[in-house]
């Protein structure tokens, strides 16, 4: 397994390490439902260094890159990030992703562990003068409430200016550390990019703070479902397009992407499958790999499911035919055959991350 | 990890008491709890049922996994535990005693006799680890 420069912190701390896409990862520490709770009330730390990074420098490399994915980089301003994807000639998803403007000519974009591989040998061959800084980079995101006073208390008072989905660089203890207010728990939040030999005196100096706890992918996961936030790998892959994904909102149909064709073919066509969110009355949840039914007919298939802490029920996605991905539908999924309704996102609607 | 001598246990991790007066109770190991993590929502059988060895009894769901539970041994569901439905957490904190999950009344007393004492359910979760 692949290691990040935090993993003898979290191991220390009491962590307990899976396998996270042949990475070494703690899934939780205290336990989930104690981190999920302290992230919605205060302030949690995440180790998120096994993500892809790049970094895009010079007209000519951006608009390279800007051919290849969903987001029309023009709209992006400098100091802002946008949510999009990269997809295959059929449509069909590589990996979702985040591109950043870091100034007029350099753009600095984050993608997923597990498609990493395929996702750098594609930039690598179509992007010039792209570099792949992901093996150098660590990244640690503070997610909660408390965030943004902690980072200021901690000397990123850079912290206090940013809006939703901006971004800025900064200083922290002689490393230079690219601050960002995004996050993948619906709570104010940011990520914090920072070079390898950074992570572990950064992780520290968070973990002094009372307000700061660390939190693992347990946690990172039902945070992240109760605001219906995607998973790369397993609410989509190459056999999904953001059409089924419902990810229409991030797609900028004004520009040219790879899979753009195939993808105007399928909205004309329309009666395509949709990941719709659903719920259970009960604690009892929907699970990954459950088939959905309507009375004895697998009409569909649950990519996420899990307990919700905050909304304390059962919560999912499903992928759901047209006419059944409509609020209020009820349907039964798995082995049991436990009751589903088909509502609206998020689950969770007190997030922070917008304050 | 704690497997208290005198109770019983079988290959899916659960653990039976013979309560005497021809009652057992029985619920999952603390092995099963540390497994599955943050418990959040037990199914329970209903009181009556009668139930075959290995049979399933019930569910038990956490966080982030979701696993049957199945009869040690038959016989019939003689009481549940009904705090479990507003404290799951129980499984986790106390899984020998606040955290049972049923009664089996009439047991089959030479099923019981034939499942792991808890040296051997040890030996077969370190095998496990391995």
């Amino acid at each position: 397994m692949r290691q990040t420069p935090l993993l003898d912190q979290h191991k220390a701390l009491g962590g307990k390490v899976i396998d996270f896409s042949g990475w070494a990862l703690p899934v939780q520490y205290a336990g989930i439902l104690h981190e999920h709770a302290h992230t919605r009330a205060n302030a949690s730390v995440f180790d998120c260094s096994h993500m892809g990074e790049f970094r895009i420098k010079g007209r000519k490399a951006i608009d390279a890159y800007d051919a290849l994915i969903t987001s029309d980089t023009d709209r992006i301003k400098p100091g802002r990030a946008r949510y999009g994807a990269l997809l295959n000639d059929d449509g069909g998803y590589i990996d979702d992703l985040i591109t950043m403007r870091i100034d007029e000519d350099e753009l600095f974009v984050v993608t997923n562990a597990g498609p990493l591989d395929r996702v750098a040998a594609l930039f690598a061959g179509n992007v010039p003068g792209l570099a792949d800084e992901s093996a150098d980079t660590a990244k640690i995101d503070i997610q909660g409430p408390l965030s943004r006073d902690i980072l200021v208390s901690i000397g990123l008072t850079t912290a206090a200016e940013l809006r939703y989905f901006a971004l800025a660089r900064a200083q922290w203890a002689g490393y230079p550390v690219l601050v960002s207010r995004t996050g993948y728990t619906g709570e104010l939040g940011y990520e914090l990019y920072m070079p390898n030999a950074a992570a572990v005196p950064l992780w520290q100096k968070l973990l002094e703070h009372p307000g700061v706890a660390p939190a693992g992918l347990g946690a990172r996961d039902t945070l992240r479902l109760e605001m219906g936030y995607l998973l790369s790998g397993q609410d989509f892959d190459a056999s999904r397009t953001p059409l089924e994904a419902r990810q229409d909102a991030f797609i900028d149909w004004h520009k040219p992407f790879t899979g753009r064709a195939a993808l105007e073919n399928q909205r004309a066509a329309g009666g395509y499958s949709v990941l719709a969110p659903v719920q259970t009355d009960s604690r009892s949840a929907p699970r990954h790999g459950f088939e959905v039914y309507r009375d004895e007919d697998a009409v569909g298939g649950v990519t996420s499911g899990s307990y919700g802490p905050s909304v304390e029920r059962g919560i999912g996605l499903a992928y759901l035919p047209p006419e059944l991905a409509v609020p209020g539908a009820v349907l039964a999924a798995g082995p049991r055959r436990i009751a589903i309704e088909v509502t609206e996102l998020p689950f969770y609607k007190a997030g922070t991350c917008r304050n | 990890m704690n497997f208290p001598e005198g109770l019983k246990y079988t290959r899916e991790h659960e653990w039976i008491r013979d309560d005497g007066g021809d009652v057992y109770t029985v619920g999952i190991t603390e092995h099963a709890a540390e497994q599955l993590g943050d418990v959040t929502y037990v199914e329970l059988p209903e009181p009556g049922l009668v139930l075959d060895q290995g049979q399933p009894a019930g569910a038990v769901e956490s966080v982030k996994a979701a696993s049957d539970v199945y009869a040690p041994i038959g016989g019939h569901v003689s009481e549940i535990n009904q705090e479990l439905e507003r404290r799951p957490e129980l499984v986790n904190t106390s899984p020998y005693n606040d955290g049972w999950f049923f009664k089996i009344a009439e047991g089959n007393l030479r099923e019981f006799d034939t499942l792991m004492s808890s040296t051997e359910y040890t030996r077969f979760v370190e095998d496990l680890d391995e």
